[in-house]
């Protein structure tokens, strides 16, 4: 494998040694070393930039990928002598924050719930399968959406930022949101239906209200706090269940 | 005699090392490696439960657990609670319980074990923050080793994987070493205490259901979610009532 294969398949181990003092630093240094050792063919030379890449750096675990492409095509200019250093360090820091919002928005609020939300809604009709729905939702958006990021950023450096900005991640966020909203409504009639069925009219509705209910207090609550009211109340009221 | 899974003590074993094993993998999966949601309790009770020989009794304890955390998300550098530790222990716990007592998972004893191993989600965070704390020693290494001239100083990253696998393993391993108490306790449930338990479980899916609402960040989300609960209820009731 080329070293540029090497870098991406070491990306996934970005945060492997997150730490509070310099976050992703760790592996993004460790991502970024098959491609110094080809740049950088004096061991002294080669930690020297080591080092600089262990200054502080923090993104969302997968857009990062695009900041390591970027990175790994200006340590070219670098080590040609057309760049000084200073420009991959800013070009860090400068990408980092607006990426990691960006990711934080799609990848984590949006995408991975609604994904969850649609294995939980087709469980009652998949069985297992539902799991499967879940992985491969998300998945055949992620692993491609990765490798882009990447790719892009190797191959344009500073013009990433343009290129990414025309994918419009963030605009299919609300639509995203919205069928993640129904879903999980279609996942909250589940849960009143199997109280309810069979012929258990009070159950259900006990349920129903435990909904409006939990979905009000959960904030404040905290979810331990509220799933152990949840199992005290449902010990006390279950026994007319059946 | 505690009740044990068919194969007693020897199978027992096994078991541990397979939730040992699969538990510590999804630790490390959780932030460390990859990240493709193999960790998450949707993926990990099912696989999990399914090694164990009961795939559907992990289904069962992972959609709520998945809903129940479905908005926890690691920004920046604030932590979750790791569900992942949650639903990892709480399998490795409950599904070989299910496979002493015969009955599989059902609600009972899901509810049982989740009274007992809720906490672990908060405990798991404080264990996430204290292994990050810890990495900042690997990262002075990498600083003085690349200082020193060392090229591969920061192949040091990969080792901040120990700790999390490590540490998600005993627990997932204590828990397979628990699961006969849980299906003695079971197993001496009367009638009343069985449809007690089975209440809570209803209630605690009740709480994931609103937990998943609350997931979905955006204004429009409660309304939309109440029209679709009462459509969905209302055409299932029209074409077959609550039979």
């Amino acid at each position: 494998m080329g070293a540029l294969g090497r870098v991406f398949l070491r990306s996934m181990f970005l945060q492997a040694a997150w730490n509070p003092r310099g976050m992703q630093n760790l592996g993004f240094a460790d991502a970024i070393s098959p491609a110094l050792a080809e740049l950088y063919p004096d061991p002294v030379e080669r930690a020297k930039a080591v080092a600089r890449h262990l200054e502080f750096f923090n993104c969302h675990p997968y857009l990062a990928a695009a900041i390591l492409g970027g990175a790994v095509r200006l340590e070219e200019r670098v080590a040609n002598g057309e760049a000084p250093p200073q420009i991959v360090s800013s070009f860090k820091s400068a990408l980092g924050p607006p990426f990691a919002a960006l990711g934080d928005g799609f990848f984590w609020l949006a995408l991975r719930p609604v994904a969850a939300l649609a294995a939980a809604a087709t469980q009652p009709f998949l069985g297992m399968g539902c799991v499967l729905v879940f992985l491969v939702l998300y998945n055949a958006v992620h692993l491609p959406v990765r490798l882009w990021l990447f790719a892009t950023g190797y191959l344009r450096a500073e013009g990433v930022v343009d290129a990414v900005a025309r994918a419009h991640m963030a605009s299919g966020t609300p639509f995203l949101k919205a069928c993640g909203a129904a879903l999980a409504g279609a996942v909250a009639a589940r849960g009143i239906l199997h109280a309810g069925i069979p012929g258990r009219p009070f159950a259900a509705l006990l349920v129903a209200s435990m909904i409006v209910l939990a979905w009000a207090t959960v904030p404040r609550l905290g979810a331990t706090r509220a799933v152990y009211i949840a199992l005290g109340v449902g010990l006390v009221v279950g026994a007319r269940f059946l | 005699m505690l009740p044990l899974p068919a194969g007693g003590a020897p199978h027992l074993f096994v078991l541990m090392v397979i939730a040992a094993l699969l538990g510590g993998l999804s630790a490390i999966e959780r932030k460390g490696a990859f990240q493709v949601m193999l960790s998450r309790p949707i993926v990990l009770a099912p696989l999990l439960g399914w090694a164990m020989g009961d795939a559907q009794g992990g289904l069962v304890l992972g959609i709520p657990l998945e809903l129940l955390f479905l908005g926890g998300v690691n920004l920046g550098g604030s932590l979750p609670d790791n569900e992942s530790l949650l639903a990892g222990a709480l399998t490795a716990m409950v599904v070989p319980a299910g496979l002493a007592t015969r009955t599989g998972v059902d609600g009972p004893l899901a509810a049982l074990g989740l009274a007992l191993l809720l906490p672990l989600a908060l405990f798991g965070r404080r264990l996430d923050r204290a292994s990050e704390e810890r990495n900042t020693q690997l990262l002075e290494e990498a600083l003085s080793r690349a200082a020193r001239g060392d090229p591969s100083a920061a192949r040091v990253n990969l080792r901040g994987l120990l700790l999390p696998f490590g540490a998600a393993a005993g627990i997932c391993a204590l828990g397979v070493l628990a699961s006969p108490l849980v299906a003695l306790a079971r197993l001496n449930c009367g009638a009343l205490a069985l449809a007690a338990l089975e209440g809570s479980w209803h209630v605690v899916w009740a709480v994931a259901a609103a937990c998943a609402v609350r997931a979905i960040r955006d204004p429009r989300a409660p309304a939309l979610a109440a029209i679709c609960a009462v459509t969905v209820v209302a055409i299932t009731l029209a074409f077959r009532g609550l039979r």
